[in-house]
């Protein structure tokens, strides 16, 4: 029993090993067993959604609160189950029983688990690009206003697509370097769009800022009350503070009343930013890090526990 | 072989798209609407692309097919598992269907729960470290001096020392009562500590105001280089003959 | 004329067009000074610089994982950071794993600035670095939480299959196998963690490493207050800024550090030490200055004209 425990449910998930032995949850690659694996488990997968379509709607909220706890419960085993000795122990020089095998399997499993969130979220994100597609292309259909515009967007999204996935290819199938050396279409394509244009881009509309935030500095910060008298101070500290000639020069001046004076040398701008960064800003931050950790354990907890409104109704 | 004349294509094509999207600055027109949407556009397009050639293929669909062995590489088995994720993951899509919305919070549902079984051991790892250094020495252990002096005794703790640690755990608590108790109350203590709050907090702002600017002017700075010192005097000035 | 505004009026409601094409004009008239200005750098920079360039802390030849999470959009910041950084990895002969989880583009950034600083390298008739030998590229790894979940757990399985290929070779191999991860199996055995970011993926760092390697950041201003505080706990062990941090460090390569009670840390004189940071530090100041100007103006002008009401 105990052999058949470690044989059949510690390879689950836990593919840490560098070069893994065959067993129930592999299959050699390139063979019709792995694929006839996948394609069965896909089937079970797509079974299991035939039957939530099918189910009862008093179930709805039970289903979708089981999903949850699970996924979060193994976190919470990670932090609460002792910890292995070293992870980085071979298999069969790892300690037995059955404490060991769990926390030997929870550290493994790790990187295993953290991989779904990410493939979860890159099926999600394709959600954003559907609704996106699919709200442009209807706006060109119904010729709405300014339809050309999404026109554009639609051609540079397919262009994108296609050179980045062309170029991803060509690179997959000669290599890199044989790439940057040819410099094939599929190269140039994605160059000029993705370094040339994209990159540029969101460089520039992120530069926008600058021009907003003297704008909006320039009109709202007006010393109008108590709140806004300190924050236009320790903005002005703050700035002067980033400019290291000022900083060089005010610091030597008050060097030149003495150097060796503790007390005259708490004027320093350096001495003063600092003050203000390491009393007053840093607790400052760390009052509202703490609020927002509070909040985000709380509501980790209520979500882990379905207490909060996510589940089906 | 890139093409010689490619780099300073390239460099125009960017500078065009910089100048499109800083139009804004005079107004919104059908230029800059024009460069907005192929902005949009490409971003969405890189993004179709990313999720398969950055994301899915290497973390989701290798691992679920494997490898074979090819010179100096093991063959890496497939796991056959990883296959449940896909009708997971088309669960999500079905937001779009009136009567079985409701299937689409099962994928979100799991990523929320895995993040919020993190979230207890992230707690502690994040803040307990910043807890343990705020409680600071409030008392001091020299009288030699009041001031701190510019070579300190290694250890000592004097009391102009103590009076900044006094002033940080001020801020900290008052500031944290400010978020805590944000509820009305009658205490005028509360009361008095969340005002204390709210206008030391104004002093951390100042401070995250002021670097942000320094972001944000950088980012600038950083364009304008782009266009005048890469684009026209390293790239175009050379190209028609200039210095 | 009853409704002629007054100037106090008008110095008020300066149109922001002009604000706009100021500060663009300042910039750019700043960039075309080549003036190295100069700094004193702040407790966090040197202590990152100590924990770079200090061999006690960083061996020479040693390994270090470092991510890199920047792309264009904040390229003004941590394009110098990166520079400034692969110029004292490079020049101690420490090899890196270069890694991304925020943005997919970052890898290929982060390359492109290896390729840079290779360049310089080799007109400066210096060792230039290679692939496999000195660096080797993991690549990027999607969800930053859980990937630095993984890396801290294991590292090896986190970054299993990664391959680079080597040079003279045509089949790329397991990272593992290079010089620069042979030796490197759990994040506790490199001597630091390095980040560069322009996002929080500094913060995630923090929570999922929890103490295991001594981490280091780059960071843009937006992230530094937050960081700072994270400095201040020693959880992170040294910090640059934003373009102010990119000067300091640039500062501390031509003139080394001396700290009472604290060895000395060398410099790097007679190398290429300012870049980016110095090329836009002057810009920076001006813009600061403009900005400063217009709040006192506005202040000023307000309250001339209540006194006048």
């Amino acid at each position: 029993m105990e052999a058949g425990w470690r044989h059949a449910v510690i390879p689950w998930l836990a593919q840490a090993p560098a070069a893994p032995a065959l067993n129930m949850w592999n299959a050699p690659a390139g063979t019709p067993e792995i694929w006839m694996k996948v394609g069965i488990a896909m089937l079970a997968g797509f079974g299991l959604l035939a039957a939530l379509i099918a189910a009862p709607t008093r179930l709805r909220r039970p289903i979708s609160g089981a999903f949850i706890f699970l996924a979060g419960l193994f976190w919470v085993l990670v932090f609460l189950f002792p910890k292995p000795i070293d992870s980085q122990t071979p298999h069969e020089q790892r300690p037995r029983g059955f404490v060991q095998d769990v926390s030997f399997w929870l550290a493994d499993a790790i990187p295993v688990v953290s991989n779904f969130s990410n493939i979860l979220t890159a099926f999600i994100l394709g959600l954003g690009v559907f609704s996106l597609v699919r709200i442009h292309l209807m706006r060109v259909a119904k010729k709405q206003n300014d339809w050309p515009f999404s026109v554009v967007l639609l051609v540079s999204m397919v262009a994108m697509a296609t050179f980045g996935y062309w170029d991803w290819k060509t690179r997959l199938d000669l290599g890199g370097a044989k790439v940057d050396e040819a410099w094939p279409l599929a190269a140039y394509g994605k160059d000029l769009l993705f370094d040339g244009m994209l990159q540029v881009m969101e460089a520039a509309m992120f530069s926008l800022i600058a021009f907003f935030i003297l704008s909006a500095a320039y009109r709202a910060f007006r010393i109008r009350s108590v709140e806004a008298t300190i924050l236009l101070c320790a903005a002005l500290i703050a700035m002067l503070n980033l400019m290291g000639a000022v900083v060089v020069t005010w610091d030597g001046m008050i060097e030149s009343f003495g150097k060796d004076n503790a007390f005259v040398m708490n004027f320093t701008l350096s001495s003063v930013a600092g003050f203000i960064r390491d009393n007053l800003q840093t607790p400052g931050i760390r009052a509202i890090d703490f609020g927002i950790g509070l909040g985000a354990l709380a509501m980790g907890l209520r979500l882990w526990l379905s207490l909060e409104r996510v589940g089906g109704n | 072989m890139q093409s010689e004349s490619y780099p300073i294509i390239k460099l125009f094509v960017g500078v065009a798209c910089t100048v499109g999207l800083y139009s804004v600055l005079y107004r919104e027109t059908k230029f800059y609407r024009f460069f907005e949407h192929m902005f949009l556009g490409l971003a969405a397009g890189w993004a179709m692309f990313a999720l398969w050639g950055e994301t899915l293929k290497s973390t989701w669909w290798d691992r679920m097919v494997g490898s074979v062995a090819d010179e100096g590489n093991p063959a890496v088995p497939g796991y056959w598992a990883w296959a449940l994720l896909l009708p997971i993951g088309v669960m999500a899509y079905f937001v779009v269907s009136k009567k079985h919305n409701w299937i689409s919070r099962i994928p979100i549902g799991i990523i929320l729960g895995l993040w919020s079984g993190q979230q207890v051991q992230v707690w502690f790892t994040r803040y307990g470290p910043q807890m343990q250094s705020s409680m600071k020495p409030l008392f001091p252990t020299t009288w030699s001096e009041f001031i701190t002096p510019l070579q300190p005794e290694a250890g000592a703790v004097y009391p102009a020392q103590v009076i900044g640690n006094l002033i940080f755990l001020l801020t900290l608590l008052s500031a944290m009562s400010y978020f805590l108790f944000s509820f009305e109350t009658k205490s005028k203590l509360f009361n008095g500590m969340t005002t204390w709050g709210r206008w030391l907090l104004m002093i951390g702002f100042g401070a995250i105001f002021g670097s942000t600017v320094m972001t944000r002017f950088t980012l600038m700075i950083d364009r304008m280089y782009f266009v005048f010192i890469e684009f026209f005097q390293q790239g175009l000035i050379p190209l028609i003959g200039g210095r | 004329m009853a409704n002629e505004k007054t100037i106090w009026e008008k110095l008020q409601a300066i149109d922001r067009r002009v604000l706009y094409t100021l500060l663009m004009v300042i910039a750019t008239v700043s960039l075309f000074f080549k003036v190295n200005v100069p700094t004193k750098p702040g407790q966090p920079t040197k202590d990152l610089y100590r924990l770079l360039v200090d061999d006690e802390a960083l061996p020479e030849g040693s390994t270090v994982i470092l991510q890199s999470d920047w792309t264009q959009s904040t390229r003004g910041e941590s394009a110098g950071q990166m520079e400034a950084l692969l110029r004292i990895l490079m020049r101690r002969n420490i090899k890196f794993a270069l890694l991304s989880v925020a943005d997919p583009q970052a890898p290929l950034v982060a390359r492109n600035v290896i390729r840079a600083i290779n360049l310089e390298r080799k007109a400066k008739n210096q060792r230039e670095y290679q692939v496999w030998e000195d660096y080797v590229n993991l690549g990027y790894f999607p969800n930053a939480e859980g990937t630095s979940n993984a890396i801290a757990a294991n590292f090896k399985t986190a970054v299993a299959g990664r391959k680079e290929t080597p040079p003279g070779s045509a089949t790329p191999l397991d990272v593992f196998q290079s010089p620069v991860l042979s030796k490197v199996s759990k994040v506790e055995d490199v001597p630091v963690y390095i980040n560069v970011t322009g996002s929080k993926t500094s913060n995630i760092l923090i929570e999922r490493l929890g103490g295991r390697v001594p981490f280091a950041a780059l960071v843009t201003g937006v992230m530094g207050p937050e960081t700072l505080n994270y400095y201040q706990s020693g959880q992170v062990k040294g910090v640059a800024i934003g373009l102010n941090g990119v000067a300091e460090m640039e500062s501390l390569m031509e003139k080394g550090l001396v700290e009472t009670g604290k060895p000395e840390v060398k410099s790097f004189a007679g190398e290429t030490n300012y870049g980016r940071g110095m090329a836009y530090y002057l810009a920076l100041h001006t813009c600061l200055v403009l900005m400063i100007v217009a709040v006192v103006v506005g202040n000023v002008a307000m309250v001339a004209a209540r006194k006048k009401k």
